[in-house]
């Protein structure tokens, strides 16, 4: 299968990139355009994986039935800023520039830049377990992000974007505030550089770890029964802690992937069945108004945030 | 009685075959070692079966690699591991790690003095003592250092500048820059020929020949689209050229520089080495595979190795472990 995705790549490569590249008078990109097209085929492989779990899952189990799904439309506008535009941009050109930057300046040292590989030398060649233990590592980071910024009030007045949503489905995952996505790729990104992932893996790392919160925000009655929501997030899982009794300060069920996080630092709840979502104390404004409504709405709400404790 | 005998006999005239059968090493006439840029390992290729005997894990993006002058060890050079491996070119052991920042190509001058490397994505020309591998002198030039040449006499190195279409040449006693003179769109390969320098042009479709004391363009020999990489043949009397969106290798006479040949590749022909017997084996970037070309006749195997595979070591008589 990956030798199949790889041939792909490739034929993607020579047949259209770089003729591309070539046109355009961009051909001292040829080397790392192998990279882009791995990207790109992988890509599209969890797009369709996605619509097709995710969809049919949706239309036969869901826990709620809207009139009308208006409010999903900005969350397709969401997911096509973040996974078109700045999941590539901060995967590829920022995290691959920094990585540079830093362990080339590390190695001028005489000193080896970190990596999982140094630190534990039996997973050298060991790919496939080297990335699973990558997905564990990021997702427990990103339980203390995500989990902050709910402790925060400035940060969360970013994050109640992402949590004002009543009409939650699997397009809800990438509903966040511009501002918010930035500190989550840079809360990712210092955590890569510091656990040396390869450049070629981060953004399928970020891929597979989006495919995988996609399907926990899906409007589905999917649960995985008592040792698989232990093992994996599931929509119920996940769906209590978009509950409306969840929103804010005191929430629950933090983590992304794995229940693991939520289970140690006992902030886990697995008695919680198919809860209404949404956040009662947002603003109207954040859970239906526009893509730019929603982001200056949070962005006052943040600065006022700030302000009111420099007052205080 | 007569059996016992007769088999005592059969065993004294066998036994010597059969030691020497124990004795015998691997039968491996030469390796090749091939460097998987896109998946961080080494596939090492039995010449005789053309079959991969294993693969050695690195930690990153290895590209090329180069002998030292005492010809006793290989040096692969990890970019994105920030680190040279040095291995035994005969067994194809790994002797040690040595970090340096972002070695993509390598290379030593000929008077072995300087151990020149090639930091494409950081943008800088280092100059090592190839004794301690201590860092000499820094040379950060725009952009995207790619690939060297030296002058025999070692007075200078030429560097192509991929990310600004130009072409430097540092002065090796000086440790100055010389000149830095226009190319054609992103410069790749570039290779001292009958003292000319030849620059192949991956972004056009030509080899420009430039005079080494001027940096002045003198002709430009149509190659094909994507001129990537230029190798002289063993007797110095060819040049091959790789082209990467042709996909083809074209051979010039290496004084007229005419073109003699052409043989179709596809899948991205790159680096290249020269067998004994005289085949010539390609790396194939984007199919993930050897080319091994019989020039004779124009056809070619090939031979499934990892992902994106870049520089390429044969030696005919190695017997890996």
């Amino acid at each position: 299968m990956i030798a199949l995705l790889d041939q792909t790549a490739g034929w993607l490569q020579e047949s259209l990139l770089l003729p591309l590249l070539y046109a355009v008078g961009l051909m001292e990109w040829e080397d790392v355009s192998f990279g882009w097209a791995l990207f790109a085929v992988y890509g599209v492989i969890q797009v369709i994986v996605t619509f097709a779990l995710c969809l049919p899952l949706e239309r036969w189990r869901p826990v709620e039935f809207w009139p009308d799904s208006k409010a999903v439309a900005v969350d397709i506008l969401y997911t096509m800023i973040s996974r078109i535009g700045l999941l590539p941009l901060v995967t590829f050109v920022l995290f691959y520039k920094l990585q540079v930057i830093l362990n080339g300046a590390i190695a001028d040292q005489g000193w080896v830049p970190p990596t999982l590989e140094r630190l534990i030398p039996g997973l050298l060649g060991q790919q496939v377990l080297t990335f699973c233990l990558y997905i564990i590592i990021l997702d427990f980071a990103d339980y203390w992000r995500h989990r902050l910024s709910h402790v925060f009030d400035w940060w969360y007045a970013l994050h109640a974007v992402h949590h004002a949503q009543r009409q939650m489905t699997f397009w809800s995952d990438d509903r966040n505030h511009l501002l918010d996505d930035i500190i989550g790729f840079i809360w990712q990104t210092l955590i890569a550089l510091l656990i040396g992932i390869p450049p070629m893996q981060f953004p399928l790392l970020i891929l597979v770890l989006r495919f995988l919160e996609s399907m926990s925000h899906a409007n589905a009655r999917l649960s995985f029964g008592w040792l698989g929501e232990r093992l994996l997030v599931s929509p119920r899982f996940h769906r209590a802690h978009h509950g409306l009794t969840a929103a804010g300060q005191h929430s629950l069920n933090y983590g992304a992937i794995l229940p693991w996080w939520d289970m140690l630092f006992r902030t886990a709840d697995f008695s919680r069945t198919f809860v209404a979502t949404g956040d009662p104390t947002a603003e109207e404004e954040l859970a239906t108004g526009s893509y730019l409504v929603q982001h200056t709405t949070a962005l006052r709400r943040m600065l006022r945030e700030l302000t009111s404790r420099r007052t205080a | 009685m007569l059996h016992t005998l007769y088999r005592e006999a059969l065993m004294r005239r066998l036994l010597p075959f059969l030691l020497l059968l124990l004795a015998a090493p691997p039968a491996y006439a030469g390796a090749v070692l091939v460097m998987n840029s896109g998946e961080a390992s080494l596939s090492v290729i039995d010449m005789t079966t053309r079959q991969e005997l294993k693969r050695i894990p690195v930690l990153r993006e290895p590209h090329h690699n180069m002998l030292t002058p005492d010809r006793k060890e290989l040096l692969v050079g990890d970019t994105v591991g920030n680190e040279l491996l040095a291995f035994d070119p005969t067994t194809f052991e790994l002797k040690r790690r040595i970090p340096i920042a972002d070695p993509y190509q390598i290379g030593f001058s000929p008077d072995a003095k300087y151990f020149v490397v090639n930091g494409l994505a950081r943008a800088q020309i280092d100059l090592y003592d190839p004794a301690t591998f201590k860092l000499i002198k820094r040379f950060p030039l725009k952009s995207m250092p790619s690939h060297m040449a030296f002058a025999p006499d070692s007075s200078a190195v030429f560097i192509t500048l991929q990310g600004t279409a130009k072409l430097a040449a540092i002065d090796l006693k000086t440790l100055s820059v010389r000149w830095i003179a226009e190319t054609g769109p992103a410069p790749a390969g570039v290779l001292w020929n009958q003292g000319r320098l030849l620059v192949a042009n991956m972004g056009g479709d030509d080899v420009w020949v430039i005079d080494p004391a001027t940096g002045k363009t003198e002709r430009k020999i149509r190659t094909g689209k994507g001129a990537h990489q230029l190798f002289p043949s063993p007797d110095g009397k060819r040049i091959y050229v790789n082209n990467r969106i042709d996909s083809t290798s074209v051979v010039l006479d290496a004084t007229t520089l005419n073109q003699v040949t052409s043989y179709k590749l596809p899948g991205g022909p790159d680096d290249i080495e020269f067998a004994p017997d005289g085949h010539v084996w390609f790396t194939l970037r984007f199919v993930h595979k050897l080319a091994v070309l019989d020039p004779a006749t124009g056809t070619f195997d090939t031979i499934a190795v990892g992902r994106s595979p870049h520089g390429i070591f044969l030696n005919a008589k190695a017997t890996p472990k």
